[in-house]
């Protein structure tokens, strides 16, 4: 897997750090937070710069919420829109992670059981024999 | 006319609402629908091909063809293998549909029962998805929290109706409305609650009361008995929807833009067309079953080596080839496909009825249909008698017609033609317009709310 430093700013930029690093852990990638005590413990901006680099290298994706930092490596910028609730604003950025060939957005389906059961209700509405 | 752009967008689709019921001469009373074509505009809306809920639905809410799509029916062959097949929920869907567009541009929405919405994706807003959800235990709501939400607020959400093959015409009506007021209480409930820009409901119940109690209301049905006492069931169902209409209309005011819609109409069915046995006598379908009853095709032992054609049963029949180098067991030499294709639409198009008149069956060859053809398409897409008559996968058959149904009562089949309502606020004082398609309601409810339309949609605006 590859790694990028995404910064968020805006609306919601924190509650949406939070839905973004749940739903890339819920889809199998490595995430991190760097918000402004991540940053202190790594002696500041340029040390949490260069820790961007360092993930982003191990496939890890990193999350800042820091304004002002100006992490190494690839990065994306992503200025939240006021309208989005947090959560659709993080499927937003996963749609432009996804896009950019970074995470894969296969959403769940059937269970074998569920099919048949769709099939069979299928078969009851006429739609399907 | 110049369009007043509006603030918001309320669609209210009845899956198979038909236009005899709400426009014709012999309409029923729905006064706050008809009030409202009176305002703004009306007409008869073309559906897909095929005529179905799916892919119906996603092609006026996308925009695009069935071909397009990818999908021609709920059930598609997943590859070229002969028993490989995929239902076409929501991960079938691969376009934007309106909701997702208008998500992405800030516009709060709420999706609620509309097909193909399960699994759900996220929106900018709230969605319930529609009959594909496999049961009330699922996740089909977005965001998830939103179920709990609503089932302490309004009660259980109804699916679609159980055991809807049956006689027992009572129950079934009486599920079927309580289905309705129970959609229409979730959609009150979300208006109410909810910041909305865009607001779409699908209310199933009509598509459900058609199919079961059609032989009691129409006279031209073969089983149509005058006084019957379910006579009048679709006027009062209609009347039921149109309260419902009325009391979320009360709701929205001179900035809501307001769409009714179907994806398809209904009609008498009179028989069902065996379509596999029909291929059996021509020589086409080989199995090696002894047939001594009704057997599902799916079910029998077909020898692919003596077989080139075979169907599956539905509304309409989706007929496939079996070509060499295609199927795994082809036969059909590449170079005589459009020879054999062709040879099989004459036959089709020169059946008749069990009296000997002519069916006028239709048999289509998607590439005619379609802009492009993705997925795994059917290689014929068949309407037998112009949609009067069903196709019935099954074999085992005496004959090639039937009469009754291996599934349950059916009634009704679907028509071509859907219903669409706007009353766009532009003061078009019941306009009726002319040649409407599924794929134009998604362009013209963007372009409502003042929202670029893609340039990949197909349809186009309506004003």
């Amino acid at each position: 897997m590859k790694g990028i430093t995404v910064c968020l700013s805006g609306a919601n930029a924190a509650d949406t750090a939070k839905t973004l690093g749940a739903r890339l852990i819920e889809l199998g990638h490595n995430a991190e937070q760097i918000d402004s005590e991540a940053v202190n413990r790594l002696g500041g901006l340029a040390g949490a710069a260069h820790a961007c680099l360092l993930l982003s290298r191990n496939g890890v994706i990193a999350v800042s919420t820091c304004a002002g930092l100006k992490p190494e490596g690839e990065t994306l910028a992503v200025e939240i829109d006021g309208n989005d609730t947090p959560d659709f604003a993080a499927e937003k950025i996963l749609d432009t992670l996804a896009s950019a060939g970074l995470v894969s957005l296969e959403t769940g389906d059937y269970s074998p059981e569920e099919e048949e059961q769709i099939r069979r209700r299928l078969a009851s509405l006429g739609y399907i024999e | 006319m110049t369009r007043k752009r509006a603030e918001r967008v309320l669609v209210i689709g009845l899956d198979c609402a038909t236009p005899q019921f709400v426009f014709g001469p012999n309409r029923y009373e729905m006064p706050n629908l008809q009030a409202l074509a009176a305002r703004g505009c009306w007409g008869l809306l073309r559906s897909c091909h095929p005529p179905i809920t799916v892919p119906a639905w996603a092609s006026m809410m996308s925009s695009k063809d069935p071909g397009t799509l990818g999908y021609y029916g709920f059930r598609n062959r997943k590859d070229r293998s002969y028993d490989a097949m995929f239902t076409a929920n929501s991960t079938a869907v691969k376009e934007k549909r309106v909701w997702d567009i208008l998500s992405r541009q800030g516009k709060k929405v709420v999706v609620l029962g509309v097909p193909q919405t399960y699994p759900v994706s996220p929106v900018n807003g709230w969605l319930v998805s529609g009959f594909l959800a496999p049961n009330t235990d699922s996740d089909f709501t977005y965001p998830k929290a939103l179920k709990t939400e609503l089932r302490e607020a309004v009660g259980e959400y109804i699916i679609d109706v159980k055991d809807y093959r049956t006689d027992d015409k009572d129950r079934l009506i009486k599920q079927i409305h309580g289905m309705l007021d129970n959609r229409f209480a979730y959609a009150r409930y979300l208006m109410d609650s909810k910041p909305w820009d865009f607001f779409m409901m699908v209310e199933m119940g009509v598509d459900r009361l058609h199919h079961g109690l059609w032989q009691h209301i129409d006279p031209t049905h073969p089983k149509f008995v005058p006084g019957n006492p379910y006579e009048n069931v679709l006027r009062d169902y209609y009347r039921a929807v149109d309260n419902h209409i009325g009391e979320l209309l009360t709701r929205v005011g001179d900035e809501t833009a307001v769409f009714i819609v179907s994806d398809h109409g209904a009609k008498s069915m009179h028989g069902g067309i065996c379509v596999n046995q029909w291929l059996i006598n021509e020589g086409l379908l080989t199995v090696r079953d002894k047939l001594d009853g009704r057997k599902r095709i799916e079910d029998c032992d077909i020898d692919w080596s003596r077989t080139k054609a075979w169907s599956s049963g539905g509304y309409y029949a989706r007929l496939f080839l079996n070509v060499e180098g295609r199927e795994p067991q082809g036969i059909i030499p590449a170079d005589q496909y459009e020879a054999v294709r062709d040879e099989i639409v004459r036959k089709l198009e020169a059946m008749t009825d069990h009296e000997g008149k002519p069916l006028n069956t239709k048999a289509h060859k998607p590439e005619d249909l379609y802009r492009t053809v993705k997925g795994v398409a059917p290689d014929l897409i068949i309407y037998f008698g112009d949609l009067y008559w069903r196709s019935v996968g099954s074999v085992g058959f005496d004959s090639i017609y039937t009469f009754e149904n291996d599934t349950g009562p059916d009634d009704a089949n679907h028509d071509y033609n859907g219903i669409f309502v706007m009353d766009d606020r532009s003061g078009r004082a019941g306009q009726e317009l002319q040649g409407l398609q599924l794929m134009d309601v998604a362009p013209t409810i963007l372009d409502v709310l003042g929202v670029d339309v893609p340039a990949d949609m197909q349809g186009k605006v309506i004003n």
